[in-house]
């Protein structure tokens, strides 16, 4: 019961602040869900990482993954209602003003004051899932992981390759590297 | 005064039932496995069953990004809000989650089996870097949009950057903090751009 609770609390406030969508609360769901409430070890957070990337659906769905190992069928419920209804209700609420105020200086201060946050947060993501992943920390490069991430978004930013596609060569390719080692 | 921006001029608008509206949404949920959710939905709904015009669909774009929440859940409400009303807006997010989160659930439940085998430790290594990519490549996108092209937003941006990313802040207080600056500072100049304008 006490985990339920966690989950909610953990989530609930990450739901709210979630600007740019979930990438964005990646960093601080590494850190509450493996630092501040011990449920995963780093591996196990990298893992269900992946998994949500390559998962249909939104990668928030990390929630119910955490939630899932935490406490079974019913922290997966819990923890996927509590990112997404504190969200839908500010959607919810906000978007019958914001049709109305069309020309308002202040929802384009809203946009524009947004977006830098935003994107802070998604870099910082990136950074704690690198860590978690000891694929850049202090004092380790772990140079094919590294290439990958670089080479994925290289690929992902300029061409239209299907994710699928490259999900299954970086799957070759890793389970080669680990036979020849 | 207008009650909506949104509501259809004098001919009868293409409409559409709750209960059809959900279907809609299940199957735009089923179809967009491995992303492009809101091309779907803009396929679906404005293309063919042409309930919603595009510069209407396209607020709801903004909104759904600028506002808290995950991208394709807070378009399925925007449009179910539109199209249906409060119960159109809880039936497309619905629809829109409830597939992807039950291939989560399985996931989850092969990863409890089979996740410490070696190969797919080996396997999951190459996944993680892959959406670390993924995240990377949308990161620079929205770095590199024209919001972002100004000293301010540079250094709210690093700031927000190094404060969570590196020094390991929590994230709220620091949100709750640099949000409200963040906006206000773009409201000083908007105003100062709507003067000189």
């Amino acid at each position: 019961m006490d985990r339920l609770l966690g989950l909610i609390i953990v989530f609930v406030p990450l739901s709210l602040l979630s600007f740019g969508g979930g990438q964005a609360i990646v960093a601080d769901i590494q850190y509450q869900t493996v630092v501040v409430h011990p449920w995963l070890t780093n591996q196990q957070f990298t893992d269900m990482y992946a998994i949500s990337r390559a998962a249909p659906g939104p990668s928030t769905l990390i929630a119910a993954l955490i939630g899932w190992q935490v406490y079974g069928f019913w922290g997966a419920l819990v923890a996927c209602l509590a990112i997404y209804i504190p969200s839908s209700i500010v959607v919810y609420t906000a978007s019958n003003w914001w049709h109305r105020n069309q020309e308002s200086p202040w929802r384009a201060a809203i946009e524009r004051g947004l977006a830098p946050i935003a994107v802070g947060l998604i870099f910082a993501g990136i950074v704690a899932v690198m860590r978690a992943a000891h694929i850049v920390e202090v004092g380790h490069i772990d140079f094919l992981g590294l290439a990958t991430v670089l080479a994925a978004a290289a690929l992902l930013y300029k061409t239209k390759i299907s994710p699928y596609v490259l999900l299954g060569l970086v799957a070759i390719v890793y389970v080669g590297v680990d036979l020849i080692q | 005064m207008h009650e909506s921006g949104m509501e259809h001029e004098s001919e009868a608008p293409p409409s559409i039932t709750t209960l059809e509206l959900f279907y809609v949404f299940l199957y735009v949920g089923l179809s967009s496995f491995g992303g492009g959710t809101s091309a779907w939905m803009h396929r679906e709904i404005v293309e063919r069953r042409k309930l919603m015009d595009d510069e209407a669909f396209m607020a709801g774009l903004t909104i759904a990004q600028v506002l808290p929440g995950a991208n394709p859940v807070n378009m399925s409400l925007y449009l179910g809000m539109q199209l249906r009303g409060r119960w159109g807006a809880v039936l497309a997010v619905i629809g829109m989650v409830f597939p992807a989160f039950c291939v989560i659930l399985l996931l989850g439940f092969l990863y409890r089996s089979f996740g410490q085998l070696p190969m797919v430790q080996v396997v999951l290594g190459g996944m993680a870097g892959v959406g670390i990519g993924a995240t990377l490549a949308l990161a620079v996108k929205a770095a590199s949009r024209r919001a972002m092209r100004n000293t301010v937003p540079i250094v709210l941006a690093s700031i927000t950057f190094i404060t969570v990313g590196i020094l390991r802040w929590p994230m709220v207080p620091v949100v709750i903090v640099l949000v409200p600056a963040s906006i206000a500072m773009a409201y000083a100049m908007e105003k100062r751009k709507a003067k000189n304008g």
